[in-house]
């Protein structure tokens, strides 16, 4: 019944839209809540008959197909659009606006769980254009000037990506006479050294790039991310790049383009590059949620890079370290959002000694800078120890040590944000500042408990679903 | 029952001592004696039976063992027996000083710590008590007065550096030996490494009794502590337990032979430690000072003794060392009685009080004619004995440890001269007789260094003859007087020496402070002394001074460091921070551009 997490999405849709009364389109505001709630559920069973049922009755849809690595990501697109959703209702407060992000989110929720299911590279093309499309105009929700701006350098080097991955499928179409992954790795496994081929495969990552925001291709994310608002800064920072550009990248580079060692340096080095280099331009930012946005460039660069160590420790640490990103993200993004729906600011300079006025955000943002960091035993630090084990075992001592020197980076400048923002003497105007309301605190707290208790359960989740994933690719 | 009396005698005196440490005053006094008296009459009770208790203690070989049997059971004797008498001294110094707690708890469980070391069969536990000793020590000497802590932690340095060695040599004996039962060990010194474990082994052994290299806290200690400490653990109880390990290393725990290097860097060491340390004493102003060198230059004839590995050597080293607890303690308590009665022990102040403190100077002659080695007295026969085995081995030892006794000889009637005769009309009129209960322990040591003379037969054919084995002293005469007429004629010679140069050297100055300034000031002896006045030989020093440069070294390396980390790593990351946001100047056609030349730059190294 696997399609029925894309029907259900576009049926709400269809059903938000229906001309009845302002009371039911009232109502209509729990729907994203309901189906990424019932997303979560379903996907914490993974072995329920629930997902087999109807396959034989020739019900689900032939190009989709669930695997490890589809749950766990379905998993953290519920979670990451519950927490988005349950925010809109606190920070979107015109009616219009969040019927419009109701719509969007819906249709958002629709993309990425095709994404992740299809087994077809022009269908994951559509999905991800759904995907994109949605982001455009989410980021620019609120109409203002900066979110245009935002949107707007989105829209262009997207289009440049959408253009890129085209003419990729276009070629790859040609030379295989078909689209699906099982034609095309077959087809590619066969002319690996064939120019066209390779150039195509080359345009399809370099658009995987765009999508998920690596160095130098990462020109549009910062401006998207920090000018977008709350809740789709959420979505966007926690999910959405997440999976259109780099779980994207993971399942096609494994599973069709195949590693070969010029994909593998490729993918090494522009992961270390974008770890240096975001970590560096985090550094220096005066901005809550562009701090954030950079420190997303980062730490992408790890999952980036563990996928070009390779064998099954190297994808077991990307596929961990995207969901333990997923989630310490969306919790600082979620923080900046209580900063900012609190305080009206999101200027670093501005802000001190929140901690003492917001003490859930306070802390549990300690919890998702320490993952982020990598500081045993929260969840980030066991994701980062396997990426470093996998380069270790892969022969990379350069990359290795940029890894682990560049944790002192990330640790810096989340230093540097906490001391700023939540520690020291309260800053003049600050001293009114109050806890934001449950719908925001609730997701902080939710988010902190899973990357502690990640952590903690890390030698179960290893050992049961890790790295059978990093085998099963 | 003997099991249980060794396990009381390590525990009575720690019982006691934290006891002393608690209760008030008279009743710390009570429980101290109670103490000292048990512990006297159970080590008494104790004697020359045999016990082993072994108990399970540590693992690895570790075992709470202890070994009663005939050494170990007269050291215990002995050192009861100061333990006692001193502490009966102190009733009476320590009354009207403070920290009278901390002092009888020291003494206890220094008391206890000496029993331990000396009954344990295993040489973990050995050591185990045997640092014990440095805490007690450090103790002692830091309840002086106000600046004695620096004279603490010199002691506590030296001592510890010294154990630390031991440890090592520890180490390496259970290696070699495969066990760490002490009566289990015998070893040949035939390879390197049992050589280094047992030069190790005596560099502790040695510095306990207080030679050289570690022996520079000693003079320091006699300024500054109080005085029973003196006569009970560097005078008495060091040398007790630093001889007997001493002994038991070359007896039991190796084999050493005569004339092997080991003997000849032992005895080498026994003669420089005499030289050098009574060439110190001969200039000494303090009484309590000249008689710390004194303590030190003493251990020299002992080591030499048993560095010669002849038996009568052995005997000798063995008997020096009895016969030096003896008269150096009584020596230190005439001192603390001069101390305590004119308030100083400053040469230059004293003097003209051997009348008015007739006791305090008749045990002063008899201690002083022992430890010069004039006939009858202890001492005497100890040295000659030691002086026969130094010579079985080379004439050149012989020479140094003569030499040694000459020095000694003088000093000492210096310091006769200097402190009890001579006109003082100052102190001459008004000082008294020291009290009985000091009076009784220095009259009952001064006894025994003249019952140990005229009657030497008595320990050494019942004492110290059956340490070394009927086996070894089998052919032997050890008592009685000496054999060899030679050795008493060139001891009697350089007796009279001494007198003479003495008389030379009051004569020239007129007072018995300068009766040797003729050799203080002597052309190549002066700028000596006055560098060791600069304490420009001291060890401590020395090792100081290497510690502060390499202190200053790490402090710099710590510096560049920080440097490194706070300063140069943050400064780069900033700068580097800066350029990447420069970068980002928020044109989407930058941006675009970005993306091409990246996209480029892969497509020609994909394809290359």
């Amino acid at each position: 019944m696997t399609s029925l997490l894309l029907i259900l999405p576009l049926a709400g849709f269809i059903l938000a839209n229906l001309p009845a009364g302002r009371a039911f389109r009232r109502m209509c505001i729990v729907l994203p809540l309901v189906l990424s709630a019932v997303q979560v559920l379903l996907t914490l069973f993974p072995k329920a008959s629930w997902w087999t049922a109807g396959n034989a009755a020739g019900l689900s849809l032939g190009f989709l197909r669930i695997d490890g690595i589809s749950m766990l990501m379905l998993l953290a697109i519920g979670l990451v659009v519950f927490a988005s959703s349950l925010i809109s209702t606190a920070t979107v407060r015109d009616e219009r606006k969040n019927r419009s992000f109701v719509n969007l989110v819906l249709l958002s929720l629709l993309g990425m769980n095709g994404v992740v299911m299809v087994t077809d590279i022009f269908t994951l093309y559509v999905f991800l254009e759904i995907v994109s499309v949605c982001s455009f105009v989410l980021i620019a929700l609120q109409r203002e000037q900066a979110m245009f701006e935002g949107a707007f350098k989105y829209v262009v080097l997207s289009a440049v990506a959408t253009m890129l991955m085209l003419t990729s499928i276009g070629i790859l179409f040609l030379c295989a006479g078909g689209t699906s992954f099982t034609d095309l790795s077959s087809m590619i496994a066969r002319n690996h050294a064939d120019y066209t081929v390779v150039f195509a495969i080359l345009m399809f990552i370099v658009g995987l790039f765009i999508k998920g925001g690596i160095i130098p291709f990462h020109g549009w994310l910062p401006d998207a991310y920090s000018s977008a608002a709350a809740p789709v800064s959420i979505l966007l920072a926690g999910i959405v790049t997440k999976v259109s550009g780099v779980y994207t990248l993971i399942r096609l580079v494994v599973e069709v383009f195949g590693a070969t060692p010029k994909t593998s340096q490729v993918l090494l080095f522009m992961g270390a590059l974008s770890i240096v280099a975001g970590a560096l331009a985090a550094l220096g930012q005066k901005d809550f949620k562009r701090m954030l946005a950079y420190s997303s460039i980062s730490q992408v660069g790890y999952i980036i890079l563990s996928l070009g160590a390779g064998g099954a420790l190297g994808i077991a640490g990307a596929v961990f370290h995207l969901f333990n990103h997923t989630i310490f993200k969306t919790q600082l993004f979620i923080n900046a959002a209580a900063v900012e729906a609190q305080t009206g600011s999101r200027d670093l300079d501005a802000m001190g000694g929140l901690a003492s006025r917001m003490p859930v955000t306070g802390a549990t943002s300690v919890v998702a800078l320490l993952s982020a960091a990598g500081i045993p035993p929260l969840a980030g630090f066991w994701s980062k120890l396997v990426i470093v084990v996998a380069l270790w075992k892969a022969g990379h001592p350069v990359y290795l040590a940029v890894a682990v020197l560049a944790s002192l980076l990330t640790l810096a400048y989340f230093l540097v944000l906490q001391r700023k923002v939540f520690f020291g003497t309260v800053a003049p105007g600050c001293d009114s500042v109050k806890e934001a309301g449950w719908r925001i605190t609730g997701p902080s707290v939710a988010f902190s408990l899973i990357i502690i208790a990640v952590g903690v359960a890390v030698p179960f989740l290893l050992d049961t679903i890790l790295l059978p994933i990093g085998r099963m690719l | 029952m003997m099991e249980k009396m060794m396990l009381l005698a390590v525990g009575i005196p720690f019982i006691f001592g934290v006891g002393a440490l608690m209760l008030p005053k008279y009743a710390r006094e009570a429980a101290t004696m109670l103490a000292t008296v048990l512990n006297l009459v159970l080590c008494v009770r104790m004697y020359d039976q045999e016990a082993m208790l072994s108990l399970p203690w540590g693992g690895y070989g570790m075992l709470f063992e202890l070994r009663q049997y005939h050494f170990s059971s007269f050291i215990l004797a002995a050192a009861a027996g100061f333990g006692f008498l001193i502490s009966l001294y102190s009733l009476y110094f320590m009354r009207n000083r403070d920290k009278g707690n901390q002092f009888y708890a020291y003494l206890l469980l220094s008391l206890g710590m000496v029993n331990g070391a000396v009954l344990a069969n295993n040489l973990v536990l050995m050591l185990f008590f045997w640092e014990g000793l440095l805490g007690t020590i450090f103790g002692f000497i830091a309840i002086g007065h106000r600046e004695a802590f620096r004279s603490a932690v010199k002691a506590f340095i030296l001592i510890g550096v010294s154990d630390v060695l031991m440890m090592a040599g520890i180490g390496m004996t259970g290696l070699l030996a495969g066990t760490l039962t002490m009566s289990a060990i015998h070893l040949p010194l035939t390879s390197a490494a049992s050589c280094a474990a047992f030069l190790l082994l005596a560099v502790g052994a040695t510095s306990k009794a207080g030679s050289l290299p570690f022996h520079s806290w000693i003079p320091d200690a006699a300024t500054d502590a109080p005085l029973p400490f003196m006569a009970l653990m560097p005078a008495a109880l060091e040398k007790l337990l630093g001889i007997y390990f001493l002994a038991r290393i070359t007896l039991d725990l190796y084999a050493l032979q005569k004339g092997s290097a080991m003997s000849v860097i032992l005895m080498t060491l026994g003669v420089v430690t005499i030289l050098v340390a009574v060439m110190m004493a001969l200039v000494q102003k303090d009484f309590k000072r000249l008689l710390s060198y004194h303590a030190i230059s003493q251990v020299g004839y002992m080591i030499l003794g048993i560095g010669t590995a002849v038996p009568v050597g052995i005997v000798g080293g063995i008997f020096h060392m009895i016969n030096h607890a003896m008269y150096k303690s009584c020596l230190f308590l005439t001192g603390g009685s001069v101390e305590s009665q004119t308030g100083s022990t400053d040469l230059a102040k004293l003097g003209g009080i051997g009348r008015r403190m007739p006791i305090t100077f008749i045990c002063f002659i008899v201690a002083a004619a022992a430890i010069s080695g004039v006939p009858p007295f202890n001492g005497f026969f100890s040295k000659e004995l030691v002086y026969d085995g130094a010579l079985e081995c080379h004439w050149l030892f012989y020479a140094g440890a003569l030499l040694g006794s000459f020095l000694t000889a003088a000093s000492f009637l210096k310091l006769g001269h200097a402190a009890f005769l001579g006109r003082n009309d100052a102190l001459s009129t008004r000082v008294k007789e020291a009290p009985l209960g000091m009076l009784v322990p220095m009259v009952v040591i001064a006894g025994g260094c003249v019952l140990f003379g005229v009657a030497n037969q008595l320990p050494i054919d019942n004492l110290i003859v059956p340490i070394i084995g009927a086996q070894r002293a089998a052919g032997h005469h050890f008592s009685g007087a000496p054999e060899n007429i030679f050795l008493v004629i060139m001891t009697v010679t350089v007796l009279l020496a001494a007198y003479v140069n003495h008389m030379y050297g009051v004569g020239r100055t007129g007072n018995g402070v300068g009766a040797v300034d003729h050799i203080h000031y002597a052309p190549v002896f002066h700028p000596i002394y006055e560098c060791a006045e600069k304490r420009l030989f001291d060890p401590y020093d020395i090792g100081m001074t290497l510690v502060q440069g390499i202190a200053r070294l790490a402090w710099r390396i710590d510096r560049a460091n920080d440097w490194l980390y706070n300063v140069a790593a943050v400064k780069t990351a900033l700068y580097l921070s800066c350029s990447v946001r420069r970068l980002h100047n928020g044109s989407y056609a930058v941006y675009i551009v970005w993306t091409v030349v990246g996209a480029v730059f892969l497509c020609i190294y994909m394809n290359a």
